[in-house]
């Protein structure tokens, strides 16, 4: 079951902008686990949200070239359940002074984290997020046992009219958009189009054949105008990331990510108006501002962007909302190539939730820890020194902006 | 005819809103204090967090806003696909989601006219209700 208790954000201030860097990172074999889960193998095991874990604890640790016990901090988020913080650490070999469970999606968690470094309750806090969502057989939509009064209210009061799940929203947001701006389905088709190719450029991404706009209207529809290929993955894996305190996180094995800034904002109220008519804008625009003037940077500075694509047209959402590119240009812009390499804005280039994998905006922040790395491969955005995470969903905002720390 | 829908949110508010659509009346809570109108059904205010809310009838006029045919079969059969939803404005300013009556996908426009209307449901525990829809004008 999806824990919708919110965490603290800690306020987004100048003085905890870069506090904390990002100096390990570790995910699951998203690709090849996906394969295994659906060929199902005999003697097949599917995998835990305790093996998942351990897997990229390991990388993470491995990756950021730190032993255990420089790691005294650790923090869970399962978004469907998992160990107690305190079994986890003893599972990964652990004493951590700080441990405890920190949120589910990228809403907030990583905050969280650098503030507690920055009150000086840990220098160094390994960050685990895991899901078996493909192997718990999760269902997203519809009616069914635990549907029922769970979540937000819109994804279950309109059962009787057959309106529900995440696709059923993100159809009504797209709908309302086509109309208004004149923007034709095959012209939608470019943004889950872009992000699979992105995917081809990482061998670790579920899906990473590219397909023709000719494919992608043959696709079936989910929820029309979505075809299936607009639609997330559901699989199973994990991120891990180390944070540690800024002025240790130099000299070490990889440059380091500062975090450099972050915001957040919920809806209140007018949920339909916010959501179809303003296209989540309110709350998008606002948490932006908080991050942007966290980092002392503006959208010029910004030359990578992950954004949750729940659904293909939420990218869009999401750009516009954050002011790269004006309402009603967002299709245009991608359709123009902005959002490939080489282009303005290069987004979700490791292949997002359509392609990558759904870990619920945390393999999001993997990616753009490549990125301001320099170490994405192939898929290198050139001479990066900013980059914007954001997980934005129905009736909340929560972006981030990293940055490429001092080496030494 | 009487169609199969799937189960309704119950609750002693809830259940006040199926009974004005039981009598062919679509109503909406509207606040007291601050005139604000909340859907769906809350015990409070989702504007100013009052409790003041009473019953106000809807003139059953609206505009289509959005629109969207859902062909995934989330209900497991219950409702024939694919089938369509649509968000209504309401004169009175509420945005409805509802599905349409005697028209379909390819016949949406925004700003359409619509007017209410009632289909004979039941739901998957046999109970009866009226479900309120949207005609074209």
């Amino acid at each position: 079951m999806v824990d919708y208790t919110p965490i603290v954000m800690p306020p987004s201030t100048r003085e905890l902008s870069r506090k904390a860097a990002i100096v390990g990172i570790g995910e699951t074999d998203y690709g090849a686990d996906y394969q295994a889960q659906r060929a199902k193998a005999e003697g097949y095991e599917g995998p835990t949200v305790e093996s998942l874990a351990t897997r990229a604890f390991e990388r993470a640790l491995a990756d950021s070239g730190l032993d255990r016990s420089d790691i005294d901090g650790l923090t869970c988020s399962f978004t469907y359940g998992g160990p107690e913080p305190r079994e986890l650490a003893s599972m990964l070999g652990l004493s951590p002074r700080l441990c405890r469970s920190n949120g589910t999606i990228m809403a907030g968690p990583l905050p969280v984290a650098c503030e507690a470094i920055a009150r000086g309750e840990a220098d160094c806090i390994a960050m685990v997020y895991a899901v078996a969502t493909r192997s718990i057989g999760r269902v997203f939509g519809g009616t069914g046992p635990g549907t029922l009064y769970v979540g937000p209210k819109t994804y279950y009061y309109f059962h009787p009219w057959g309106w529900s799940g995440q696709a059923a929203h993100w159809a009504m947001i797209c709908s309302h958009y086509q109309a208004k701006y004149g923007v034709r389905e095959e012209e939608l088709g470019a943004v889950a189009q872009q992000v699979r190719l992105h995917a081809s450029r990482n061998p670790n991404a579920v899906m990473q054949k590219p397909f023709t706009i000719e494919e992608y209207m043959a696709s079936r529809y989910i929820v029309r105008p979505l075809h299936l290929l607009d639609i997330c993955l559901v699989n199973d894996g994990a991120v891990c990331l180390i944070v540690r305190r800024a002025d240790l996180a130099r000299g070490m094995a990889h440059v380091p990510v500062d975090v450099a800034g972050w915001g957040e904002a919920k809806l209140t109220s007018n949920k339909f108006d916010v959501l179809i008519r303003q296209q989540l804008r309110p709350q998008i625009e606002e948490a932006g501002r908080q991050a942007f003037s966290m980092a002392g940077v503006n959208q010029d500075n910004i030359g990578h962007f992950e954004g949750y694509d729940a659904a293909s047209f939420h990218l869009i959402n999401q750009i516009e909302g954050y002011g790269f590119v004006r309402q009603g240009d967002g299709v245009g812009f991608c359709l123009a190539g902005e959002m490939d390499l080489g282009g303005r804005l290069p987004t979700n280039t490791e292949g997002g939730n359509l392609s990558c994998s759904y870990m619920h905006g945390w393999s999001q922040v993997a990616e753009t820890v490549r990125q301001l790395r320099g170490e994405a491969g192939e898929r290198q955005v050139a001479g990066l020194e900013f980059a914007m995470t954001s997980l934005a969903q129905t009736n909340s905002a929560h972006p981030m902006i990293l940055a490429r720390g001092e080496a030494a | 005819m009487t169609v199969t829908r799937p189960e309704r949110v119950r609750g002693p508010l809830d259940d006040a809103f199926w009974d004005f659509c039981a009598r062919g009346e679509l109503h909406i809570q509207k606040c007291g204090e601050c005139a604000g109108f909340t859907w769906p059904v809350e015990q409070a205010c989702e504007h100013c967090g009052s409790r003041a809310l009473q019953w106000e009838r809807m003139s059953g006029e609206g505009r289509l806003v959005s629109w969207c045919a859902v062909h995934q079969d989330y209900y497991r059969g219950l409702l024939p696909l694919p089938y369509d939803c649509i968000l209504v404005e309401l004169e009175e300013g509420v945005l409805f989601v509802s599905n349409p009556h005697g028209f379909g996908y390819d016949d949406m426009s925004l700003g359409m006219a619509l007017r209410l209307a009632f289909i004979d449901c039941r739901d998957p525990a046999g109970d009866k209700f009226r479900l309120p829809v949207f005609e074209k004008v």
